[in-house]
């Protein structure tokens, strides 16, 4: 069955469980750092150490110093534990510094990755969710995760080793009262344990949520004139409303859950002290009086049970950081892991230089399965040679002009540009070789120079001068208040959907492609302009193989050969000239409209 | 951008925002007050228990024949954890529920005041720069109520509480103890100062990451086909980069001045130990004293050194706010009139333009000059011209997307900008050049202006867009979902249901602009044909290229540099031979036949002018 598309309204079903293997896989981005994750570790350690000499200081100070009333000693001795607190501060200042550049690296190269194979995703991938959906990931997420993958990560070895230390302290001076503190380590376990699954998915529901409140935030920022045209904003607030509640809700079942942590094992380790007193005071010294415990030994055991449990607290709170995040983890994992369709294959060649001649044989298409596109198509078209595909909505002229750019792998069949199938040749190669321009004409916020220049991006002023000037878009651009520095943007910019064109067209022609595709390129500009804009149009296709999808007949006749697409294939094809003489399909579109024109 | 008066500042905005809940706000705050004293409780039950059962001269005795003493010592450790825990529980909850509270609050409104905002503010505002605001800004806001204000009240409150009781213990040792702080203070201070332009900076950086982000994911297409991957990751690589920067940076800063403030608070104990031993020296105070002294010594340096840590909080939620509140109290340009002229129910749908002018806030030239024209109920007028001529300028006064500089639009004799915005907009259906579809069902999408259409309905307006035969071979025909912006369907298949979009409201005024351009002929004749069908009253605003749209249209308006240049029916302008008519002889190419085309037109018109005579 074919995946359903996402919408605001669905949470993301997560596909793969969580396990082992995303701690793992999250530590391919810290074992980089190991050497300054070390450095780290072992300095909070001697800085720990340099701590246990605190108490002795005050111990002697107390003990000795001042019965003795030697005012020097303890002036000395003030001096020592400023001393040891120094070294700590020191310590500390290291440790921050390298720690600050380990967790911005880590970051800083999760982000990168997932941005990098966010650009070997097909387009399916963008089509199928909402973009605030995939946004929030690389933006949002990958902010969260940072701190425990680093200081988290260090914490949780440091209080795993201070636990060992304590358990070893304890052992060492009484061992059937270690033994009744460690009871409750069991009691712990399963404490966390049950605490974990409610936890995880709790924290789920809160990205989820979080991710459908972004998803629609974006869109309707996007599309804000399409809401007050169809004065929706009521309507919209209140869906807003909606998803911004179960923002609250989830966040505040997410918390009931987190913030019984602490107080649970707060809990526990009242009892296991409570314990230590009955154990120590009643039952020990009530069967045996050898047994009994000395004083001494109950005292040092209830600190040491205090002292066993500070590290359980903390570790604790590293326990909450890390299943809270781990929601964030499996997300951005979930994204890197996103199959590449369409790839390089491995004994990919750069396609070198391009004369253009384009072949299909026996190309079968479907986007999804059973629902074939294309079906056998085969066509020749020499280098230089310039092909309009005409036919009704939807007949697959897009997806052709799509599977030469290789946005799609082919069912079956192949597709050769000079002879060499498009498979087998690395796809920037390809993709640069070819001069697309879609309806879509995206412009980047930026200035208008920046957007020529996306076509070729050491391209001088004066190339891109020229460049407007061949799309008759310098006019209008030099009328603007800054000219070719003006500032456009994504969405709201003043440029309006022809001029848009006419910016993209330049950006096109820049990148002077040796294959050029238009895809309803000129479908928003006036036939006015596009008149003026032929000479520019001739000059530009001159030498080049083009393929041209458009309605307007004015711009169809003048190409080289016109290609009829209906049914999955090519159903006609020839001439202007021929098709008219044949009366088929073409020639009928063609008196519609002229037929239409009075 | 003023500051308005009335503001309040950044705290007084989130007592505002939480309205409602503030009661639950100062339980809240009192319980972590409770809490606090709760948690200085913890020492003394051991040390009751250590006193008179271990360690005091009567323990053997008190063991032996006081044992319910230390069953009730032991019950009461444990049962004043248990009220402690209970109580930190329900704290840390309210606290939640109050910030979640005032994000709720603050989120909702935020949005409302996005979506009410006009087009200059869109044209200033990137969507990346705004979703910042409703996301990671939000979160720093929540962060301050949640935590932030919380550990004020606990550092001051344990503070204060710890130097009151310690001054009564022996005030000289209590204020030797904390002459460091105003150190600590003036340190703390100089680090805000510093930190200040950071925070502000690091969350710049931030909104222009999700901004280069944002764009790359909704360019996506334009970026595989220009093969600009490489060029995009290096970009988003630059950004990540600068972010990176300045975050270490901004915790840079942290560890620079804390040294200083963590010396200070580490000096307290070390002060303590010489001037109270001195005092235990001299026999102005007991060890036992000074045992309590140091015991508690935490309660007055902690809170010195998280003064660093709060106020580094502090300004992170401070550039936040700023950035929020610009949001929050930017006055639309255009919103309702103080005192709307009512004007309910379906409008008659007649258009006028008296005179009107139109330029752009920031442009240098103006984009229409006097334009004046009026369409009848009913009528269909079609507006051409050359890219960039103010056709869509023209059109968007009409739904007060702008309003002209001089001049009035008016409908059914009414100045627009008399109307309220809701009604207004309400009567007019516009389906607009650059389609913007949701991802959402095709459904969905068709009945967006509507919400109570039934699926009937839907289905009509799909067919009278020509759209309903793509529709049901989709693989879920209505059910489908369609990609965000539309894609996934051609240009000609978006169009059409933008088109069944802004019939679905059955509008008075109909503005159509450049909507059928990537729509094949046939699909156009069918459209035209659905539109002429219409079973309610419109008039139509038609902006369009080819002359098989217009040619029908009662009125054509030919818009050349921002003036209307020419005006008339597809007969009178073609007898005109001026810029109408070259552009029917552009389009179909061929003047031979369109001569003949004329010629026979001109003899039909003879024919129909005997017929009337």
């Amino acid at each position: 069955m074919a995946k359903r598309k996402n919408t605001f309204r669905q949470d993301e079903a997560l596909e793969t469980p969580f396990d082992i293997r995303h701690l793992k896989r999250a530590g391919v981005y810290v074992v980089k750092y190991k050497k300054q994750m070390l450095i780290a570790f072992l300095l909070s350690a001697v800085a720990g150490i340099t701590a246990l000499f605190d108490p002795i200081i005050v111990q002697n100070a107390l003990d000795i110093a001042i019965p003795e009333g030697n005012k020097q000693m303890l002036i000395w001795l003030a001096i020592a534990l400023f001393g040891t607190y120094a070294v700590s501060i020191v310590f500390a200042v290291i440790r921050s510094k390298i720690m600050i550049r380990v967790s911005q690296k880590i970051i800083y190269d999760i982000r990168k990755d997932l941005f990098a194979h966010l650009q070997a995703l097909p387009f399916q991938y963008y089509d199928d969710r909402p973009h605030g959906k995939i946004l929030i990931r690389v933006v949002n997420y990958v902010n969260s995760v940072s701190d425990m993958l680093s200081n988290g990560l260090i914490n949780l070895v440091l209080e795993i080793f201070n636990l060992i230390f304590i358990i070893i302290f304890m052992f060492a001076v009484d061992v059937d009262l270690s033994i009744v503190i460690l009871c409750g380590v069991p009691v712990l376990a399963v404490f966390l344990l049950w605490i974990k699954n409610k936890q995880r998915k709790a924290w789920q529901q809160v990205s989820n949520k979080n991710s459908n409140l972004n998803a629609y935030l974006q869109e309707n920022i996007s599309g804000a004139r399409v809401t007050q045209i169809f004065a929706r904003e009521d309507e919209n607030a209140r869906i807003f409303t909606e998803l911004s509640e179960n923002c609250r809700q989830t966040w505040l079942t997410a918390c009931r859950w987190s913030n019984l942590v602490w107080p649970g094992i707060d809990t526990i380790a009242v009892f296991i002290r409570a314990a230590i007193f009955t154990f120590g005071l009643v039952i020990f010294a009530a069967t045996d009086t050898a047994a009994g415990k000395s004083v001494g030994v109950i005292i040092s055991m209830a600190s040491y049970a205090s002292r066993f449990w500070q590290p359980i607290m903390n570790l604790g709170n590293i326990f909450n950081n890390f299943i809270n995040n781990t929601a964030y983890l499996e997300r951005i994992f979930e994204t890197m892991d996103e199959p590449v369709t369409v790839k390089d294959a491995p004994d990919a060649e750069p396609i070198g230089d391009v004369a253009g001649a384009v072949e299909f044989e026996n190309v079968c298409f479907s986007y999804e399965e059973g629902k074939e596109i294309l079906h056998n198509v085969s066509f020749k078209v020499a280098p230089g040679e310039s092909v309009a595909l005409v036919g009704p909505t939807g007949a697959g002229k897009s997806t052709i002009v799509n599977l030469i750019s290789r946005f799609y792998n082919v069912n079956s069949g192949r597709i050769l540009i000079d002879g060499q199938d498009i498979a087998h040749v690395t796809l920037n190669s390809l993709r640069s070789a070819m001069g697309i321009m879609m309806q879509d004409s995206f412009i980047f916020s930026g200035t208008i120079a920046d957007n020529i220049r996306y076509g070729k991006l050491d391209a001088t002023d004066e190339e891109i001068r020229a460049a407007a000037s061949t799309v008759c878009a310098d006019a209008f651009i030099s009328r603007m208040p800054d000219g070719y520095e003006s500032e456009v943007h994504e969405r709201g910019s003043l440029l309006s959907q022809g001029q848009k064109q006419l910016v993209s067209f330049a950006r096109t022609l820049l990148s002077s492609p040796k294959i050029l595709i238009l895809d309803e390129a000129t479908s928003s500009i006036d036939v006015q302009t596009e008149k003026a804009l032929q000479e520019g149009l001739n000059a530009m296709l001159k030498g080049r193989t083009s393929f041209i999808i458009a309605h307007r007949l004015s711009t169809i006749r003048g190409c080289d050969r016109i290609m009829y697409i209906d049914d999955g294939g090519i159903i006609e094809t020839g001439t202007h000239e021929e098709l008219m003489a044949a009366r088929g399909a073409y020639y009928k579109l063609y008196t519609a409209q002229l037929e239409d024109v009075l | 951008m003023r500051k308005d008066d009335k503001r309040p500042g950044k705290i007084g905005f989130l007592w505002e925002n939480m309205s409602g809940l503030r009661i639950v706000f100062i339980i809240s705050l009192f319980g972590t007050l409770v809490y606090n004293t709760l948690q200085l409780t913890v020492p003394y039950f051991s040390g009751q228990i250590t006193d008179l059962f271990l360690s005091g001269p009567n323990a053997a005795d008190n063991l032996a024949n006081h044992r319910d003493l230390l069953w009730k010592l032991i019950a009461g450790m444990i049962l004043i954890t248990l009220f402690r825990v209970i109580v930190v529980y329900l704290d840390c909850m309210g606290f939640e529920h109050v910030s979640q509270h005032a994000l709720y609050r603050i989120r909702n409104t935020l949005f409302e005041k996005i979506e009410h905002q006009d087009m200059t503010f869109y044209a200033t505002y990137r969507t990346g720069d705004l979703m910042t605001r409703l996301t990671g800004d939000l979160n720093a806001v929540r962060h301050m109520i949640a935590w932030v204000l919380r550990m004020i009240l606990q550092c001051s409150s344990l503070f204060l509480a710890t130097f009151v009781y310690f001054f009564m213990m022996d005030w000289l040792l209590a204020v030797s103890i904390v002459a460091l702080s105003p150190v600590i203070f003036i340190i703390v201070y100089k680090f805000r100062l510093k930190v200040k332009p950071m925070h502000i900076s690091l969350r710049e950086k931030f909104a222009n990451m999700n901004t280069v982000a944002q764009e790359n994911i909704s360019g996506n297409r334009v970026v595989r086909a220009f093969a600009r991957e490489d060029h995009e990751i290096d970009k988003f690589d630059a950004i990540n980069n600068d972010y990176m920067e300045t975050a270490r940076a901004t915790d840079m800063t942290w560890v620079k001045y804390f040294p200083a403030i963590e010396a200070c608070a580490c000096l307290l104990p070390v002060i303590l130990l010489v001037v109270g031993g001195l005092f235990i020296i001299s026999g102005r105070i007991t060890t036992g004293e000074y045992v309590s002294f140091s015991g508690l010594i935490w309660a007055i340096s902690n809170p010195m050194r998280q003064l660093g840590s709060i106020l580094n909080e502090f300004q992170r939620f401070s550039a936040a706010a700023d950035k929020i509140m610009e949001i929050w109290y930017a006055e639309p340009g255009i919103r309702d009139p103080e005192d709307p002229v009512e004007h309910p129910g379906r409008f008659q749908g007649k258009v006028e333009f008296r005179d009107v002018s139109f330029q752009y806030s920031d442009g240098t030239y103006p984009v229409l000059k006097h334009i004046s024209f009026t369409a009848e109920p009913g009528q269909t007028v079609a507006i051409m011209g050359e890219t960039g001529c103010g056709k869509t300028s023209l059109i968007n006064l009409i739904p007060r997307f702008f309003d002209p500089t001089e001049g009035q639009v008016l409908i059914d004799g009414i100045d627009v900008s008399s109307m309220r915005l809701q009604q207004l907009r309400k009567n007019i259906g516009l389906a607009t050049q650059d389609v913007l579809l949701y991802s959402d069902t095709v459904e969905d999408n068709i009945a967006y202006g509507d919400l109570h259409l039934t699926e009937r309905q839907v289905e009509k307006y799909a067919r009278l867009s020509a759209a309903a035969r793509f529709i049901s071979h989709l693989p879920e025909g209505y059910a489908t979902i369609i990609g965000e912006r539309g894609t996934g369907l051609s240009g000609g298949q978006k169009q059409r249901i933008s088109l069944a979009r802004a019939l679905a409201i059955e509008p008075s005024v109909l503005i159509l602009d450049d909507t059928t351009s990537a729509v094949d002929l046939e699909t156009e004749k069918m459209i035209q044909q659905g539109l002429r069908e219409l079973d309610f009253n419109c008039t139509k605003l038609i902006i369009a290229q080819r002359i098989s749209t217009t040619r029908t249209a009662d009125k054509i308006i030919i818009l050349q540099n921002g003036e209307i240049t020419e005006s008339g029916t597809h007969e009178e302008l073609i007898a005109k031979k001026g810029y109408y008519y070259e552009l029917v002889k552009l389009q179909t190419g061929l003047d031979r036949e369109l001569e003949e085309l004329i010629r026979r037109t001109a003899d039909r018109a003879a024919a129909n002018g005997k017929e009337a005579n």
